[in-house]
């Protein structure tokens, strides 16, 4: 059968996870919103691209930021007494998809509508691909990103690249 | 041969542009694009097709579509085979390879036949009673013989070499069936503004109006329906696809049959998670049989399935047709049949049939014989005479194919499957849906309604308020009307009377008449104990033909009416699924994900044995170590205690644990105390489970006032931190602690043995790694080629020790600089083998103690505890139950007979004791040890008899064999641990 | 297959989520010396036809737990909240954290 309109690129995907303790939340927004210079993305699966960093909200008390490719990484100093932040340079990748057929080769991976506002582009979905947890980032009309675990990268790979 | 000679010059939605061959029992036949394997047979004339079940009788094509219980047959060869599919629903491909089931040698002359013979030795409960019981042991015997003549066709062995797929799909409104209702429906909901999704199982769209002649006013309307629903970009029409199950949450199961047109290596099967917001359910009805003598012969079919082989296939299955009926719906296939040239006889039951009728058969020359029944067949291989009863009393008559219509069945399994339990009209005679919940509607025949134009108009409505409860309501058109001028069915409710022969009811499992009745003698009334017993609906058609005749026989035998007799459950599939589709792309290397390790390509490139564990693939042994795992892990191990070895531990669960109460947290979730562990400190720690019971170990690291470092087994690591979590948002949400698994952040090795201390200082020459910088238990944090650095100097083994973490991108380059760094000290990689052997020599326990029954007492780890309070598992870990003196606890074993070795999992007896039983404990772990010179295992031993010194035998069945040990101290080597130091 | 309201991530499958066990039962406070409060709370269930309150972590999602209102008979949610937000609302703590 003709090889489906579809690439896929794999890169590594470092990325900075703060987060705030629950009755803070509200302090540690304003401050973390302050020293990045853009709002927040409000509830979870909406992202706000600012400046060369792509702001997640992955958890209802959790961000991620993720640099684009060659971006300076923001000076961030959490107060820990409102939350914290841990790196996570080394344990991502990210998978690069693009193509016209990309809805139809994706729904043999995730349970995620393309089609719902949920999906649309600029949104994330934290979701599960053969059983691994993965971030779903839908980055255009024909392409997204997933994000998945650094060990299950070439299992995930190797599946997406067999599909048809 | 007069290939064909049965298919009409004209008319059908046949391409006799694209004439197909196929084989079937091994003979060339023809048919065309557009056929199905059925109705290909019919037109070359094959009448016998298969073999019954039980009594291995002839049998022919009973129906066009999925309730088929006769025309079942194996397609494909080698590891292509599948067997038990029904030729009404095989589409026709070119080079199809079909056998017929069930016999032997030959179709038309099957030994096994003569087990019509035996049958009153083959009824009902006929296993049971003849070999249960007293009799057990000739079960035992005859099994053999009775399950070779039993059965259908067989799976083939070979591994199937064509893929199959899952793929995830959603939609507003699901509509199951592409008949006129389901299309309205479609088309309505898809005006309304909803996602749609159409599911026909068929390669057409249209269901009954497909048995309308390809140019009647029916196929005008399917053409304009199909095309208008074509027009829209948010509708998904899924032809070929069987919605087999309904489950929770709206989820339709939906399997897809490849396109045989499509090119080779698309997915065999697609099986379809489809989530609806709403579901209609247009999944029509099915035609009812008659139960009388000898009804499964050949030449016996459904008259709407008749029908549908002459307007769709056009094909005249017979040249003499009787029709016997009790309803109007069957008339108009003896008139269709009588257009075609056929001659045809109409026996209606009823004493009055409506003139309109009386009128039009006479015009097309059908004899009508009111007031009558059939009663019996006669025919070996086809059907050759009826035997009618009328008012002018009992006459045989000739023919070459008997058309039946006991009125119709609603398809009312999938909406059974979501627990909307079937009702019974009195006034159509049948079941249809109970009351459905605010998410689901139901249109056309298969809610007992069976005009064309209520369809149409009903689904319509179905479809409104589907889109609708979806929020989609913009005004959709009123449909096209279509009036195909039916009138109400009058079903059949009673099983006629038998003649002599077999009368069937279920065709598939081979139920009779005479097998109900001795059911019902025998006590097994209820429907459900009717089926147990008799097998009656557990055939691959699920009785889609046989349930209503059983119901209504067994309701005439109690004298009850049939809701008082009850209805079976339906549950999925509602027509079967091949495992490889369940499966999908989940086979071989992809049956579960695979994870790797930072330095997995190095292991690969370096000899490395590879092991799954878990998830994880680890080096088991490297091959440069010995010839086998078992000379490897002793070479290893002997190497780490003589020199160094390096290990990949990157599987070991890590947790981020930060927050200004983190050290109450751990406080908490471990048996030992965290609260006053220093920073840049290590410490062992278990946790328990609410239970007492010990759930995990490992060690966690005091990075900073508020922040550790913890480490998880590797098989634990998901549910640790899942149980962390669930702790912190549910029982102390006022704690201000994240975590965060950084698994995949670290690469980790150990470095243990002897040299490890001068490998490190080699390879690190700008670290002080001296004992006064990085004690025991001590932490060392810097940067390697960029990346963090965290080298803990912990021990496993035994020996001095370090584990080293860096940055998983840099694990590989940081291994293998190790391993150079390291030659000059005979630094060696060692694998999991080697690990484990180390570990049960120094005594320390691993999953194979702390396996969910065990406690810290168990496991000689009280004394972590002592006396702390507050922490999970406290309370309960004191019950006395656990205090108990019997109660099994670690021990260490030698063997102490020459040659001899103990095995894991064999079971502990006192000596002289008999084997038998659960015995005094049991051999948890096993090892050589260099050390020791013998065999030595750590042990879970009864505390009464678990006395230092005694003797004990391992009793191990799997290999027969007995063998003798001493209870020893659980550590073998270095009490002290002055290694650690060493 | 079951589908879960998660309120952060939306409605997604069961396959997602991770089962926690019974809602209903109070775990006592974590310094609780009593055997008996604890043995109900690890054992003792009412396993009722109808409405049962249990918890779900909506584990390859946003990683919170839930609290899911189950109808036993029919499988139909009723309702699904944040644990935090609910236990909230009956904190058993018997000494608050220092």
């Amino acid at each position: 059968m003709a090889s489906p309109d579809f690439s896929l690129s794999v890169a590594d995907y470092p990325l900075i996870q703060v987060e705030a303790w629950d009755r803070t939340l509200g302090q540690f927004e304003s401050s973390l919103s302050a020293s990045l210079g853009t709002n927040l993305p409000g509830s979870v699966g909406e992202t706000v691209h600012h400046k060369g960093l792509l702001v997640i909200r992955v958890a209802p008390r959790r961000l991620w930021l993720a640099l684009d490719d060659g971006a300076q990484a923001p000076a961030l100093a959490v107060d820990p007494d409102l939350g914290c932040s841990v790196s996570l340079d080394e344990g991502r990748m990210r998978f690069r998809m693009i193509g016209a057929d990309i809805a139809r080769v994706l729904s043999k991976c995730i349970a995620v509508d393309w089609r719902a506002p949920a999906a649309a582009p600029g949104r994330a979905v934290l979701t599960s691909l053969h059983h691994v947890p993965v971030l779903f980032l839908r980055t255009g009309e024909t392409a997204c990103e997933l994000i998945v675990p650094r060990s299950f990268s070439r299992s995930l790979s190797d599946w997406i690249a067999g599909l048809n | 041969m007069s290939s064909n000679h049965k298919r009409l010059s004209m008319g059908g939605r046949i391409d006799r542009e694209q004439p197909l061959e196929f084989i079937f029992d091994g003979r060339k036949l023809a048919g065309y694009r557009g056929d199905t394997l059925a109705s290909a047979l019919l037109a070359n004339g094959i009448i016998l097709v298969g073999r019954s079940f039980k009594y291995h009788r002839p049998r022919g094509i009973f129906s066009a579509g999925p309730e088929e219980p006769n025309a079942l047959v194996t397609l494909g060869i080698a590891g292509r085979r599948q067997p038990n599919l029904p030729a009404t629903t095989l589409e026709l491909a070119d080079g199809m390879v079909v056998e017929s089931q069930n016999r032997w040698p030959s179709l038309a002359f099957d030994v096994q036949s003569v087990n019509g013979l035996l049958a009153p030795f083959l009824s009902a409960g006929f296993y049971y009673k003849t070999f249960m019981g007293p009799t057990r042991r000739a079960w035992m015997f005859y099994e053999h013989f009775i399950r070779k003549a039993a059965g259908l066709g067989r799976a083939g062995t070979d591994p199937d070499p064509d893929g199959y797929d899952v793929r995830h799909a959603f939609a507003d409104v699901a509509i199951i069936g592409g008949g006129p209702a389901g299309l309205s429906a479609a088309r309505a909901a898809a005006a309304a503004g909803a996602q749609v999704a159409l599911i026909e199982q068929d390669f057409l769209l249209g269901g009954q109006l497909l048995a309308e002649p390809s140019d009647s006013a029916a196929a005008a309307w399917l053409r304009q329906a199909e095309a208008e629903l074509e027009s829209f970009e948010t509708v998904t029409l899924m032809k070929r696809t069987t919605a087999f199950g309904t489950y929770d949450g709206n989820v339709i199961g939906l399997v897809e049959q490849r396109d045989p047109t499509n090119p080779a290596g698309e997915a065999r099967q697609t099986l379809t998670i489809l989530r609806a917001r709403s579901i209609v359910f247009a999944t029509g009805a099915i035609d009812r049989p008659m139960v009388f003598s000898n009804n499964d012969r050949p030449g016996v079919m459904l008259a709407s399935a008749a029908r549908t082989y002459l307007n769709r296939f056009a094909v005249l299955p017979g040249k003499k047709i009787i029709v016997a009926t009790c309803n109007d719906g069957a008339w108009r296939a003896a008139f269709d049949l009588a257009d075609a040239g056929a001659e045809v006889t109409v026996a209606d039951l009823r004493a009055a049939p409506p003139a309109a009728l009386a009128a039009e058969a006479a015009r097309l020359g059908v004899v009508v014989r009111a007031a009558t029944r059939i009663v019996d067949l006669r025919g070996g291989h086809a059907v050759s005479h009826a035997t009618l009863i009328g008012p002018d009393g009992q006459s045989e008559t000739a023919c070459d194919l008997v058309c039946v219509s006991g009125g119709w069945s609603p398809t009312v399994h999938l909406t059974s499957h979501l627990g909307v339990k079937p009702q019974y009209r009195d006034d159509i005679g049948g079941f249809v849906p109970g009351a459905f919940p605010a998410d689901r509607f139901g249109a056309g025949s298969m809610m007992g309604t069976y005009s064309t134009t209520d369809a149409i108009e009903n689904g319509h409505r179905a479809g409104t308020e589907a889109a609708s409860f979806c929020g989609k309501s913009a005004p959709a058109p009123t449909p096209t009307k279509l009036d195909l001028g039916e009138t109400a069915a009058a079903p059949l409710r009673e099983v006629l009377s038998a003649g002599r022969g077999k009368a069937f009811v279920d065709f598939q499992m081979d139920v009779t008449t005479g097998d109900i009745e001795l059911a019902h003698r025998e006590g097994y009334e209820s429907v459900e104990h009717l089926k147990r017993y008799t097998t009656l609906g557990m055939g691959t058609d699920q009785g889609k033909t046989s349930n209503f005749p059983a119901l209504a026989a067994m309701a005439t035998l109690r004298n009850a009416t049939i809701p008082e007799t009850g209805a079976t459950t339906f549950r999925p599939p509602y027509t079967p699924v091949a495992i490889g589709a369940l499966a999908g792309r989940a086979i071989g290397h992809h049956f579960k994900p695979i994870r790797r390790t930072p330095m997995h390509d190095w292991h690969r490139a370096n000899g490395a044995e590879m092991l799954e564990v878990g998830l994880w693939m680890r080096p088991y042994f490297y091959r440069q170590s010995g010839r086998d795992v078992n000379e490897a892990y002793v070479a290893e191990m002997q190497n780490v205690r003589q020199a160094a070895g390096l290990m990949d531990i990157s599987t070991l669960g890590k947790i981020d644990v930060q927050g200004p109460d983190a050290a109450i947290f751990l406080d908490r979730v471990y048996a030992n105390g965290f609260a006053k562990l220093p920073v840049g400190r290590a410490r062992y720690g278990v946790m328990l489970r609410d239970d007492g019971i010990v759930f995990d170990d490992g060690t966690t690291t005091r990075l900073a006032e508020n922040r550790f470092f913890m480490t998880t087994s590797t098989a634990k690591a998901a549910d640790v931190l899942s149980r962390l979590e669930f702790l912190l948002d549910t029982a102390w949400p006022d704690l201000r602690v994240a975590l965060t698994s950084v698994s995949d952040e670290w690469a980790a090795m150990s470095v243990a043995g002897p040299k490890s201390r001068a490998i490190l200082a080699a390879m690190f020459p700008a670290l002080d790694v001296s004992d006064d910088a990085l004690p025991h238990m001590g932490l060392l944090e810097s940067e390697w080629e960029g990346r963090a650095l965290r080298i803990l100097r912990l021990s496993y083994s035994g020996e001095r020790a370090y584990e080293i973490y860096v940055g998983a991108t840099a694990g590989e380059q940081l291994w293998s600089r190790l391993l150079e760094a390291g030659r000059p000290f005979d630094l060696k990689p060692y694998g999991v083998e080697a690990l484990g052997a180390l570990r049960v020599e120094k005594g320390h326990v691993a999953g194979a103690e702390i396996d969910g029954r065990t406690t810290l007492d168990d496991l000689g780890l009280g004394r972590m505890a002592g006396k702390r309070t507050g922490f999970v598992g406290e309370v309960l870990r004191r019950r006395p139950a656990f205090q108990a003196p019997d109660r099994q606890r670690l021990v260490g074993l030698e063997c102490i007979e020459e040659g001899k070795r103990l095995r894991g999992g064999a079971i502990l007896f006192l000596p002289g004791e008999k084997p038998y039983g659960h015995g005094r404990g049991r051999v948890t772990s096993v090892t050589f040890s260099p050390e020791r010179g013998h065999y030595v295992g750590l042990a879970l031993l009864a505390g009464d008899v678990a006395t230092e010194g005694s003797e004990i035998v391992a009793v191990y069945p799997m290999k027969a064999e007995t063998v003798r040990a001493r209870v020893v101290s659980p550590v073998f080597l270095d009490p002290q641990g002055e290694r650690l130091h060493g | 297959m079951l589908r879960i309201e998660c309120p952060c991530c939306g409605l997604r499958d069961h396959d997602e989520f991770r089962y926690g066990g019974d809602a209903s039962v109070a775990r006592p406070a974590h310094d609780d010396p009593d055997p008996e409060a604890w043995y109900r709370y690890v054992y003792i269930r009412t396993n009722p036809a109808g409405l049962h309150r249990e918890f779900w972590q909506h584990v390859t999602g946003c990683r919170q737990w839930l609290v899911v209102e189950r109808d036993t008979r029919n499988h139909a949610i009723a309702s699904v909240d944040l644990a935090r937000k609910s236990s909230a609302r009956k904190s058993p703590a018997r000494n608050p954290p220092a």
